[in-house]
């Protein structure tokens, strides 16, 4: 019976297999088996090595059919069956298996493995940041009793004693991250919060969404960045409580969108003179000559009705851009 | 008496869930037969004995005890080139509840040792209770030691270190060994080691009624084992200490011990008493009790950490022992 175990895969995968694969980590989490058991099992029941890559939690596991645990800094093969632990996430545990297709058993393993794995990690380690919606709202409600914020930010695997910051985009969805970890590069319109202690998050999620409003799609026709920081917003930062989101816009903003009606390149060609140092360099960023960027100002300023090459004109444009990210619905 | 069992090993829970359907705790007498036709034998012997070409594999029948039939020993050689010094020998006794099994049970761990220390291995078929009980299997396996260290040298081996080694049956008996060894003035083996051996007959431990209906080899089980072997003997006050060594009063002088066992399994407590006993008189014993190990749990699940250190274990005791 030594090698039964290992045999399971041999038999044909009919249910009888299925069904001794899903006992087998039935009981593994019953008697909460750590990962490793975890990923063993599934390298001695698949006969292949196994392995658990989880990015977010930095838990990297690879076990050999004979149940030794040899570690490789090797990339998994995308040929390779694959579970993610959440449902439509990445992969993240393999059965080492590229000389045949994946049978049905393997598909049970990894099905079983992934559930279990998952849980083991919650419970262990932390779910990732962002995962728990429940355990975010608490964390950032600022009328939650302080313990169970405290305790949310723990199961989030947040350090309590560790600074963070809350990141707001457009989904509404908060996200919050250790203030030791930058963001990665935005792909979405980004606020972020001041880097504040954990009781102190619903601050750095107020002024995220905050900022969020000052961000813009970096587009032709929503020029402007797409990640800011409430840090250093400043003073502008009152501005948002004057511009309501989707309210009547100032009559600047108003006079904007007139303009741009008749002049598409307009929008672009005035958040780069606002966004550089130089008119020389506002060229060069929108990539027009220089004494086409002069025409174009010339007409600009016909057309909204102030001068934009002052720094009194430049300040109003300014903050005539900014307050059209502000009123946007 | 105890009745919340330790809980098994988390690995090990999961691996009972995999052998539940071919063995199941208990074993009554009318269940011999079943599991001596069963696949689990034929699984256990479906080894390849030469470990891929390492050993060269000799099945020598052999005298047996005064009057009774040959034996036949499995002689598993290395077929690398001999060393200066003649090899040490594992003399391998196998398990199977004093009943069930054959000289091919159990050897491919014999065998792992073997390969690791350059060392020879001798496996011993003995007669089979009911249909022989006591002394026939320890009298077998008694001759089969004889003539090992008669012609250790023909076979390349050391006689002065000769290890007596079994799991189960096959530790109770080589600890019956290792007291008539010592008491019919027989050859000295260099050490004797007892994977969770069945050393008590008398089946009364706290162990053997904490596990009852769990895990591998219950009380019932040990029960259909020890009174095939000594009939209306069993527990009695008349059994032969080369029966059960757990019976001997005398555990002084013996060769060095291995002893161990999980802490889930019905032998629990007679393998640590006996222990004990050996330190007690003055003995030199090494015990391990593995946490959650279920009776045989490495043999079962060899993937297991906790059979990875049991393993290691019998290797790193087998490895002092042969450094002296």
């Amino acid at each position: 019976m030594k090698e039964l175990a290992g045999r399971l895969t041999a038999l044909d995968p009919d249910a009888g297999a299925a069904v001794q694969v899903i006992a087998y980590f039935d009981r593994l989490a019953e008697a909460r088996a750590g990962v490793e058991a975890l990923v063993r099992g599934a390298a001695v029941l698949a006969g292949v090595p196994a392995r658990l890559a989880d990015a977010e939690r930095r838990v990297r596991v690879r076990v050999e059919a004979d149940g030794v645990r040899r570690d490789s800094d090797l990339p998994p093969d995308p040929a390779w069956p694959a579970a993610a632990l959440t449902p439509g996430g990445a992969p993240a545990l393999w059965l080492e298996r590229s000389d045949a297709a994946p049978s049905v058993v393997d598909a049970v393993i990894l099905e079983r493995a992934a559930g279990v794995v998952r849980r083991v990690l919650d419970r262990t380690r932390g779910r990732a940041p962002l995962d728990d919606p429940a355990l975010l709202e608490t964390l950032l409600d600022a009328t939650a009793p302080e313990s169970a914020r405290l305790h949310a930010a723990r199961r989030l695997g947040l350090d309590p004693a560790a600074p963070a910051r809350a990141l707001a985009t457009p989904d509404g969805r908060p996200r919050v991250l250790p203030a030791s970890r930058e963001p990665e590069a935005a792909t979405e319109r980004t606020g972020v919060g001041p880097a504040v202690t954990v009781l102190d998050l619903p601050r750095s999620w107020a002024a995220a969404r905050t900022a969020l409003r000052f961000t813009a799609d970096g587009t032709a026709h929503d020029p402007g960045p797409r990640v800011v920081y409430a840090d250093e917003l400043g003073g502008l930062a009152l501005l948002a409580d004057l511009v309501a989101p989707g309210a009547e816009p100032p009559p600047d903003v108003q006079a904007l969108e007139t303009a741009t009606a008749e002049a598409p390149w307009l929008l672009a060609t005035l958040h780069a003179v606002t966004a550089t140092t130089s008119l020389r360099a506002a060229a060069a960023e929108i990539t027009v000559h220089h004494s086409t960027l002069q025409d174009r100002l010339v007409h600009a300023e016909h057309l909204l009705g102030w001068p934009v090459r002052t720094p009194q004109g430049r300040l109003r444009l300014h903050l005539a851009l900014t307050m059209r990210r502000l009123a946007r619905p | 008496m105890t009745s919340v069992p330790p809980p098994f090993d988390p690995e090990l829970a999961a691996a009972l869930e995999l052998i539940k359907d071919v063995i199941s705790p208990g074993m009554t007498p009318q269940d011999i037969d079943v599991v001596r036709q069963g696949p689990g034998i034929a699984l256990l012997a479906d080894l390849d004995l030469t470990q891929a070409g390492a050993f060269e594999v000799e099945d020598r029948a052999v005298p047996g005890p005064q009057g009774a039939p040959e034996i036949s020993l499995l002689i598993c050689r290395p077929t690398s080139p001999a060393p200066d010094r003649p090899r040490p020998v594992v003399y391998h006794v196998h398990g199977g509840g004093m009943v069930l099994g054959n000289n091919r049970v159990g050897v491919d761990v014999a065998l792992d040792w073997a390969r690791e220390l350059d060392m020879i291995v001798v496996s011993v078929e003995y007669r089979l209770a009911p249909e022989h009980p006591h002394p026939a299997p320890v009298e077998d396996v008694y001759a089969g030691l004889l003539w090992t260290a008669e012609h250790a040298k023909e076979l390349g081996g050391d006689p002065d270190r000769i290890v007596i080694a079994g799991a189960s049956a096959g530790g109770g008996l080589s600890a019956a060994l290792a007291l008539l060894l010592r008491d019919r003035g027989g050859p000295r083996p260099l050490g004797q080691l007892l994977m969770c051996p069945m050393l008590d007959d008398r089946n009364d431990t706290p162990s053997s009624h904490q596990m009852a209906g769990l895990g591998i080899w219950d009380r019932t089980a040990n029960e259909t084992g020890w009174t095939a072997l000594l009939g209306e003997r069993r527990g009695g006050p008349d059994v032969s200490p080369y029966a059960a060594p757990a019976r001997a009063e005398d555990l002084s002088g013996l060769p060095p011990a291995f002893l161990d066992v999980g802490s889930a399994e019905t032998f629990r407590d007679e393998v640590v008493a006996y222990a004990s006993r050996i330190w007690q008189a003055g003995g030199v014993a090494e015990l391990h009790v593995w946490p959650g190990g279920f009776h045989g749990f490495d043999g079962f699940a060899p993937q297991a950490a906790l059979s990875r250190s049991a393993r290691a274990a019998h290797l790193d005791w087998l490895r002092r022992l042969l450094a002296e």
